[in-house]
């Protein structure tokens, strides 16, 4: 019993198990100085998603996952992306976008264009595939375009939930909608959440009433043109003349009678 | 023997790493990389396509440090180790009154003022890349960049610099823990940067298993994320030098000062266990 007791193989996985149990012990012991400077500093880093990168992992990401590096590698991964955007490779696009902005989400400039080639190029490039704008029935081409963006769509609500304040990725939502999928009403809704974020252009609110008008709801742009005229500062960039001729219009086609009629 | 000894002991051990880690080429020719990448961070901002020009040297000049740093520990703490075996100074050194705690602690100490001084040559070249950086800036736009306050907190480059350096203590004893049961350099070197890249990532297990349901999954990622110590804790780069939403309180660094001491001296302890039993 005790020359098995003394045999190294044995001697030698004790000695690891003490090892693991004294780490253990320490893990625990040292938790409480741990935990709450962790909730400190995990809530000032960007969220990783591993499933994101777990595919490119062997191909020197680790550098960039370790915590070094990783602005400056994701900016070179974009340009990895330009160029599988030039071959126009479809999968491997979806896969780098992924890739870039899970490494580095702090620049809204990955998350729009990102958006911007998945949403506009890539139905182009799937149309030319199955034969052709010529060749592909309309309704195919719709189908098409709502796959992309949706997929578009996607990336942009992960970037709202670092940028939950950023008025140009609501604006580049309701771009897609309005220049990709000619759904006005749903581009009007998020032309008017980007009107209403800090810093959002000017003209985000007046495309909202634009949109309104064009889905026949004179009345609505009518009542929100007047209060946008009443708000806005007496900037050149507010473009108030713009708006005034806009309400004159509405006036016009809504035959408001003169003494109704908005004075600013 | 009482422990002014011990220490004067432990002291000139460690003086006498420090001085040999100094003379070495690898030592010597890293930093010039290091040097020379954080000095070159303006170059690489023509690849930047987000973040400010100021923000992307920081994170240029942190990763730098973070990368460098971990590379010099990891070898050099390996090195100084193994050349006391190869060239038998430890036979020499252990045959006199010296514990082998002074021995690894004395080592420990050499590699990492080594360590400090590679840390405080980096922050000192990118505060200073910083500096001619912003005094740029504000010469260029005036004194409106400096409305809301100093673009730049220098003293956060040197507190980051100075976690990095705590990391870097907890990952030198990690190297003299391997040390102690390795027989070769190699060995030593590929095993410590495994352990570096697990206790970087064990956050992932760790925020796993708050996702796990009850079972012996959950069980094993629990162990795995005490067992590792957490390095991504150090990695405060994004809270630290510019005027951001939630600065790192003070109570955190020190907690954080506490953490890396605990993990080192366990990791020097549990290096003497392995190390008192080794024939040399």
């Amino acid at each position: 019993m005790q020359s098995i007791l003394q045999h190294p193989l044995l001697q030698r996985t004790l000695r690891v198990l003490t090892v693991l149990l004294a780490l253990l012990l320490l893990g625990l012991l040292t938790r409480p100085v741990e935990a709450p400077a962790w909730q400190v500093v995990k809530a000032g880093q960007p969220e990783m998603n591993l499933e994101a990168i777990e595919g490119s992992l062997g191909q020197g990401l680790v550098i960039g996952v370790l915590g070094g590096f990783r602005a400056i590698l994701a900016d070179f991964l974009w340009i990895r992306t330009n160029t599988v955007w030039e071959r126009k490779d479809r999968a491997k696009l979806d896969a780098m976008i992924r890739l870039v902005t899970t490494l580095d989400p702090r620049p809204e400039f990955f998350w729009i264009n990102g958006s911007r080639m998945i949403a506009y190029d890539v139905p182009n490039w799937r149309i030319r595939e199955e034969g052709g704008y010529d060749a592909v029935p309309e309704a195919r081409q719709q189908v098409l375009d709502l796959e992309q963006a949706e997929q578009a769509f996607k990336l942009i609500d992960t970037a709202l939930d670092f940028h939950p304040e950023n008025a140009r990725l609501y604006l580049e939502k309701g771009q897609i909608y309005l220049n990709r999928l000619k759904d006005d009403a749903n581009a009007a809704e998020w032309f008017l959440k980007a009107s209403q974020k800090p810093g959002a252009p000017f003209f985000a609110a007046r495309i909202y009433a634009e949109l309104l008008r064009r889905q026949g709801k004179n009345a609505e742009a009518y009542a929100y043109l007047k209060e946008l005229h009443r708000e806005l500062p007496d900037s050149p960039f507010a473009q108030k003349g713009v708006i005034l001729e806009r309400i004159s219009e509405l006036e016009d086609e809504l035959k408001i009678p003169v003494w109704e009629r908005y004075r600013p | 023997m009482s422990a002014a000894e011990s220490f004067t002991r432990v002291r000139l051990i460690a003086g006498t790493t420090f001085l040999e880690a100094v003379r070495q080429k690898f030592f010597n020719s890293l930093l010039l990389i290091s040097v020379a990448l954080v000095a070159s961070s303006t170059f690489f901002q023509q690849f930047d396509f987000g973040a400010g020009e100021l923000k992307f040297i920081t994170d240029f000049g942190f990763g730098a440090l973070f990368f460098f740093g971990s590379i010099l520990s990891i070898t050099a703490t390996a090195q100084l180790f193994f050349n006391e075996m190869e060239n038998r100074t430890a036979l020499t050194m252990l045959a006199k009154p010296v514990y082998k705690l002074e021995f690894l602690a004395g080592k420990f100490l050499g590699a990492h003022l080594l360590m400090l001084c590679f840390t405080l040559v980096i922050t000192l070249v990118l505060s200073g890349i910083l500096y001619w950086r912003e005094a740029a800036i504000v010469a260029q736009l005036g004194a409106e960049a400096l409305a809301d306050g100093p673009l730049i907190r220098y003293g956060d480059v040197f507190l980051f610099g100075f976690l990095q350096w705590m990391k870097f203590g907890i990952l030198a004893a990690i190297t003299l823990f391997v040390a102690s049961f390795s027989n070769t350099n190699l060995y030593t070197i590929v095993v410590s940067f495994f352990m570096l890249i697990i206790c970087q990532l064990q956050y992932i297990a760790r925020d796993a298993y708050s996702g796990m349901e009850a079972g012996w999954e959950r069980f094993f990622v629990f162990g795995l994320g005490l067992i590792f110590p957490n390095f991504q804790l150090f990695n405060v780069g994004d809270q630290l030098v510019f005027d951001v939403e939630q600065v790192l309180p003070a109570t955190v660094v020190l907690r954080m000062t506490a953490y890396g001491l605990i993990y080192t001296i366990a990791f020097i302890l549990l290096a003497q266990l392995n190390f008192r039993r080794r024939e040399i």
